[in-house]
């Protein structure tokens, strides 16, 4: 019954924003990140290095990993109070549909989070849009949001229940967001061709729906004891 | 044909071995009491009921169908567990019609279920706000939406006050066309629950056999004794070592048997 299995994609993904514009909590944490992040960035390069754009994608790129880890931790957590992921379990629609409601509703949070860090690296460090960038920067922004919370949803439901989860989450989602990262620095160069951008565009939606796949596929794994 | 069967069921955990090669059958309507001590099983064994633990070895059917893996069977299972699966932000009523869209129903239901706990005025609160009986409350309504047959409570009695107590306890005793399976260390309200006793110890069932075989909860406790302490030395609250001799029985023989988790 598709019907039902996108409903409790939407409805868990609903559920998952109201509980964060009630919470606060992920955006709270990696607001705080983020802006740390690029303000320091602000104080000590900014005087010293001239190509602006370099180092706004820098600041930019650290601040959303970061951020997004932070989110992704505080996302997930909220399963593991009353053990309330088990009530999810036990809806009788595949459990597939709870990894893809998780990682829509990651996904905007990164989004988000992309957003507001985007607006920092403008305001505090003079990063400079111009029609197309901005039109890649909308591009990027989704689907890097996409892959990081396609992995890190994975990830976080793996260790939903160690009491190591917060530290251990950055140490192990970084590396295999790397294809991510990198993409993301590239296309938010101001002055990319559009050859090249062609290119890590398409890097971009094939680890994207790699990783979407698989999830899809382990999920149910993942969570059952 | 049974509603439920367990056939040779197993969960291992590394080398622990949390239930070993369990069997037995439950008809519709029926209701089953699981008790043992701490560890004994009880609780791995209604989350593998449950769908939520996927036995090593053995099968699990509800009319015939798998339980494990299978969305139709989940369907017609509602699960009271140790935590309340609840959303502390979102109130009562939300919780409950996040479950019944997800379970396909109306959400009218949510409001009949509120009625059915005692929580109709308090239907808007966040349930962070409730006491624990009051959010068992919640669960239990939680697990009931979807009008399931076969219900499955882990330990339903701890920790409650006693107007959640009582709520809870008038709603189980109306279930009476459900199958119920419940663990509990409450042996009295096991006892008038149930129509089978289950006796577990160390993953195994020792025993299963009818209420109407013990004259009264004197009779059930002398039979725990015997099957879930097996003369090891194990004490439990209200017992003496050498389990015979109670040291806090209530006078209406409510003795707890065991405090904590399984």
């Amino acid at each position: 019954m598709p019907g039902r299995y996108f409903r409790a994609v939407y409805e868990i993904a609903r559920k998952d924003l109201i509980v964060e514009t009630r919470s606060k909590q992920t955006i709270n944490a990696a607001f705080v990140f983020a802006f740390l992040i690029i303000v320091v960035f602000s104080f000590v390069f900014g005087e010293r290095v001239e190509d602006r754009d370099i180092l706004a994608r820098g600041a930019l790129w650290l601040a959303v990993v970061f951020g997004g880890a932070v989110g992704l931790s505080h996302a997930v957590a909220l399963e593991g109070q009353n053990e309330a992921i088990e009530g999810l379990l036990l809806a009788p629609v595949d459990r597939s549909a709870i990894y893809l409601g998780k990682v829509i509703s990651a996904a905007i949070l990164i989004g988000f989070i992309s957003l507001l860090s985007l607006f920092f690296v403008a305001v505090f460090l003079g990063y400079a849009f111009d029609g197309n960038s901005l039109l890649l920067v909308a591009l990027v922004v989704p689907l890097v949001a996409i892959g990081f919370s396609a992995v890190g949803v994975l990830l976080s439901m793996l260790m939903l229940h160690s009491p190591l989860q917060e530290s251990l989450l950055p140490v192990l989602l970084i590396p295999l967001v790397i294809p991510v990262i990198l993409s993301g620095t590239a296309l938010t160069q101001v002055d990319i061709a559009t050859g090249n951008a062609f290119e890590w565009l398409q890097i971009l939606l094939v680890y994207d729906l790699l990783v979407l796949v698989v999830g899809w596929m382990t999920f149910e794994y993942v969570v059952e004891e | 044909m049974s509603l439920l069967t367990v056939s040779a069921v197993t969960k291992q955990f590394g080398p622990h071995i949390g239930v070993s090669s369990v069997s037995f059958e439950l008809d519709a309507g029926e209701s089953a009491v699981i008790v043992g001590a701490n560890g004994a099983g009880k609780t791995t064994l209604i989350r593998m009921l449950a769908s939520l633990s996927r036995p090593t070895e053995g099968e699990i059917l509800l009319d015939g169908e798998p339980v494990i893996g299978n969305a139709n069977a989940r369907s017609r299972i509602g699960v009271v567990g140790h935590d309340t699966m609840l959303y502390d932000e979102l109130t009562a009523r939300e919780n409950l019609k996040l479950h019944a869209r997800l379970h396909g129903v109306p959400e009218s239901r949510s409001e009949q279920l509120l009625e059915t706990v005692g929580l109709a005025t308090r239907g808007s609160d966040r349930v962070d706000g409730f006491s624990h009986g009051m959010q068992k409350r919640v669960s239990l309504a939680r697990a009931l939406l979807h009008d399931p047959d076969l219900l499955l409570f882990d330990e339903p009695y701890s920790g409650l006050d006693q107007a959640s107590l009582q709520r809870i306890t008038e709603v189980l005793s109306a279930l009476e066309d459900k199958t119920v399976i419940a663990t509990t260390h409450d042996l009295e309200r096991g006892y008038h629950l149930a129509d089978s006793v289950l006796f577990f110890y160390r993953g195994q069932l020792v025993e299963q056999a009818p209420t109407t075989e013990f004259d009264d909860v004197t009779d059930l406790i002398e039979r725990y004794d015997e099957n879930c302490r097996l003369g090891d030395g194990q004490t439990t609250p209200g017992v003496s070592p050498t389990g015979t001799t109670p040291t806090t029985v209530t006078t209406d023989g409510n003795r707890p048997i065991d405090g904590g988790e399984n």
